[in-house]
């Protein structure tokens, strides 16, 4: 049988920041197609959990994997294969939506022209400074960064925070093409009603 | 252009389009300068042409350009750190593209701040430098040195709490040797004497830093 084209798995995951543990022993896996949903109170590791599987943050034991097409992705390499959608993602202030996408799309390698076209397809003016968003629409601007590149994972956090009606539709509409490619990690203190959820990581337990 | 090289660029790009809107780099910078310049100008008077002169005005050259450095330079990580698009830089960017991206664009500033303040001192102090062209080589190998150590200090204190204070501690002793040898060659360019091994001192110190700053940086930049 051939293998998923993407899997991620992480087992035994601690990590402390000084005397408090914050993650003791978290595990999970999906693959492509399928939503890992992580929930949990204020405080439960949510956030610390999504940074560990980004590469923001080196757990202290524990091993997280991502493998593509069976092969595991090297740890140093993974924060470049991940969407990371985050409340403390920020945007330089002074440069417009656009500038901001087609600085990171430079960075990614990716067609200046797909900023545009996610600009539009989430309701953003290209033109506005990015200091100057509402929190939805630096929200809408988030979602775009991190399918930019159309990556494998995305690592989502509390994704459809501060989104209004309309905001909400097209952040499921991202979040199902996300999982026609690859897979999601979704963050939320409440259990949310997602497609696909194949498992689900309770950090209150 | 090979992707490495494009990423650095898209980095100096972004810093130079972001500051050419906040100007708050240029402003600290060349406020700091012309400040010092003024105070040191008016206080020593036209001394160029005292004996004393050749000695003690190249020091006083370095000194104003060092403290007008460590004026804006802590800037380039810290501001990252601070906005919190640090987190989508180490997402996106080639630790060492970032590094050279930001180097270049702390490079940038320190040229035009050389460029505005040197000419403006000599002029006030009226100093004579017989060897001008040497006067240049050690403004910009000394610049570079300069550039390097402070961005690579930068990337340090950029996660700490006083950030400012640390930076200082950090960079003086990493930029003595610089300083003795850019104030030593200065003097050589004064008095029209020839560099001598002292140049190829700042180069060979311009070199450690540049490796160093590219081993250590991504160590320091990523958890």
């Amino acid at each position: 049988m051939n293998p998923p084209p993407t899997r991620l798995r992480f087992a035994g995951l601690h990590r402390r920041f000084g005397k408090l543990a914050v993650l003791a022993g978290v595990s999970g896996e999906a693959v492509s197609g399928q939503v890992l949903l992580v929930t949990g109170a204020n405080g439960s590791g949510k956030s610390t959990l999504l940074r560990c599987l980004a590469g923001l943050l080196a757990p202290d034991a524990g091993e997280i994997e991502l493998a593509e097409e069976g092969r595991p992705v090297a740890a140093g390499e993974r924060r470049f294969r991940v969407g990371y959608l985050a409340p403390d993602l920020a945007f330089y202030e002074a440069l417009t939506t656009l500038e901001n996408l087609r600085f990171f799309a430079r960075l990614r390698r990716v067609d200046p022209a797909r900023a545009a076209a996610l600009l539009d397809r989430v309701g953003l003016p290209h033109d506005r400074a990015a200091g100057a968003l509402s929190s939805g629409m630096l929200q809408r601007l988030r979602w775009c960064w991190a399918v930019l590149h159309r990556p494998a994972v995305l690592l989502a956090d509390e994704p459809f925070q501060n989104l209004d009606d309309p905001g909400c539709r097209v952040a499921r509409e991202l979040l199902d093409e996300q999982l026609e490619r690859g897979l999601a990690v979704v963050a939320n203190p409440a259990h949310l009603q997602l497609p696909r959820v194949a498992s689900h990581v309770d950090l209150d337990r | 252009m090979s992707t490495w090289i494009a990423e650095a660029a898209a980095i100096f790009a972004k810093d130079w389009r972001s500051e050419l809107r906040t100007r708050f780099a240029l402003n600290t910078l060349g406020l700091f300068a012309l400040t010092t310049l003024v105070v040191v100008s008016f206080a020593l008077g036209p001394i160029g042409a005292s004996p004393l002169a050749p000695a003690v005005l190249p020091a006083v050259l370095w000194i104003i350009l060092l403290f007008a450095a460590t004026a804006g330079l802590p800037r380039l990580f810290v501001a990252e750190e601070e906005t919190h698009t640090a987190t989508a830089l180490r997402l996106t960017a080639t630790p060492s593209a970032l590094f050279c991206g930001k180097l270049a664009f702390g490079l940038t500033l320190i040229a035009a701040i050389e460029l505005l303040t040197t000419p403006l001192f000599l002029i006030l102090v009226q100093l004579r430098v017989d060897s001008p062209g040497l006067l240049v080589a050690t403004l910009a190998i000394g610049g570079y040195g300069l550039a390097t150590a402070s961005t690579l200090v930068a990337t340090m204190v950029a996660q700490a709490r006083g950030k400012a204070t640390l930076f200082a501690v950090l960079l003086f002793p990493v930029l003595v040797p610089l300083l003795i040898m850019a104030v030593a060659l200065t003097r050589q360019a004064v008095a029209g004497e020839a560099a001598g091994v002292a140049l190829t001192e700042l180069l060979l110190y311009d070199a450690s830093v540049t490796v160093a700053s590219l081993m250590l940086f991504p160590a320091m930049w990523n958890p």
